[in-house]
């Protein structure tokens, strides 16, 4: 099969959702021009931003990063180290050898230094992995941007993540999370910094097939605590769909963009008024900005303590 | 026959060439929006051929989480 953009070269890249096929070259044209529309079409970045990107190691992650740095804009890349054995070292290395080669030195939290390492923190305040994971992360791409003075961070959700995660929202009518559900998340007061996900139009396969061109060395296995994450059925639901009727799935979550999320909110959604009219205070033990009394992050660093209370008194 | 790895399951079989990739994904029932298929340094698209005695890697896309 030939790049159906220049028509010479042997094509490397298949895209049935985009009725195309493109060589290496025609692709990395053809990815950038994805990404870069993505950002146009939402106003996600402005030539003024310093972007925190964060980096997991992962293929989406360090193709953001990559993508962003070759578009222009001035970046710097956060990982955070989940203290998960093995797989964290492994991730880090893929980071740190990624930036390294670039001549950029990642910023580095390590959980296990901030006593709170994903799968024992789990553990000691009895939630579910990803769920502690999501308040941990989200609590120091806040901390990290506001501190060093970002103006955004960004991090590499995919059209696949963006649509399973639509897909389950609509399947539990969710109106709270459809209301929320956007590729631009605004500031919504100093400390809680603007989030975007600047890979909003590419897929998963296109991120991988770009990494894999581009030569960047990822890590390929998955996260170990994420092998019965829902999103995976989603994301299985939207593959046999896809392969039946190809574009399916970026119209889904294109079309919920352009022209339903709107519909979905709910006028008299109490929540959601709550939420747009409140002002955030500080967190009393932290000073972080929350909507509650303590942030999310020191109820949960109060909930391992008593975890590992509980433990000692027990033995 | 092809030999057909599938690291991220420490997985490999092998199927009779020379088949398309298409034909070999579908015999062994991986959905191709779900993966890359490589050939060393080469992306190969589905309607390549591979030759009997070849092997080619299948590296899944899909993150949980």
């Amino acid at each position: 099969m030939k790049c159906k953009r220049c028509r010479k070269a042997e094509a490397a890249v298949d895209l049935p959702s985009h009725n195309s096929a493109f060589c290496p070259d025609c692709f990395f044209l053809f990815f950038r021009r994805q990404v870069s529309e993505g950002i146009r079409k939402l106003s996600l970045l402005s030539p003024e931003d310093r972007i925190l990107v964060c980096v997991s190691g992962g293929k989406d992650s360090l193709v953001l990063w990559d993508v962003l740095m070759e578009l222009g804009y001035p970046t710097e890349g956060l990982y955070i180290d989940l203290g998960i054995e093995g797989y964290s070292d492994r991730s880090r290395e893929k980071v740190l050898a990624y930036a390294g080669a670039r001549g950029k030195e990642p910023i580095v939290v390590d959980l296990r230094a901030e006593g709170i390492p994903i799968p024992e923190a789990a553990k000691r305040a009895r939630k579910e992995e990803c769920s502690v994971c999501g308040t941990v992360k989200r609590y120091f791409f806040n901390r990290i941007a506001a501190r060093r003075g970002f103006t955004v961070v960004a991090t590499g959700h995919n059209l696949d993540d963006e649509a399973a995660r639509l897909l389950g929202n609509l399947l539990h009518w969710d109106r709270d999370h459809l209301s929320r559900q956007h590729p631009l998340l605004p500031e919504v007061a100093e400390g809680l910094v603007r989030k975007v996900k600047p890979l909003w139009r590419v897929s998963e396969m296109e991120t991988a097939a770009y990494g894999f061109l581009k030569g960047i060395d990822y890590v390929t296995e998955e996260c170990p605590l994420s092998f019965d994450a829902t999103s995976l059925i989603y994301k299985e639901a939207l593959s046999m769909i896809e392969e039946k009727m190809p574009g399916t799935r970026r119209r889904f979550y294109q079309g919920f963009l352009d022209k339903n999320r709107g519909v979905l909110q709910n006028s008299d959604d109490k929540n959601r008024d709550v939420l747009e009219n409140s002002v955030p205070g500080l967190c009393a033990t932290c000073g972080a900005p929350t909507f509650a009394e303590v942030c999310g992050f020191c109820r949960l660093k109060e909930m391992v303590s008593q975890g590992r209370d509980r433990k000692r008194s027990a033995q | 026959m092809i030999r057909v790895r599938i690291p991220q399951k420490k997985k490999e079989l092998e199927v009779p060439g020379p088949r398309r990739v298409g034909e070999i994904l579908a015999a062994a029932g991986i959905r191709p929006t779900t993966v890359i298929v490589t050939q060393g340094k080469r992306l190969l698209t589905r309607d390549q051929r591979v030759e009997d005695g070849e092997t080619i890697d299948v590296l899944s896309v899909v993150s949980g989480g």
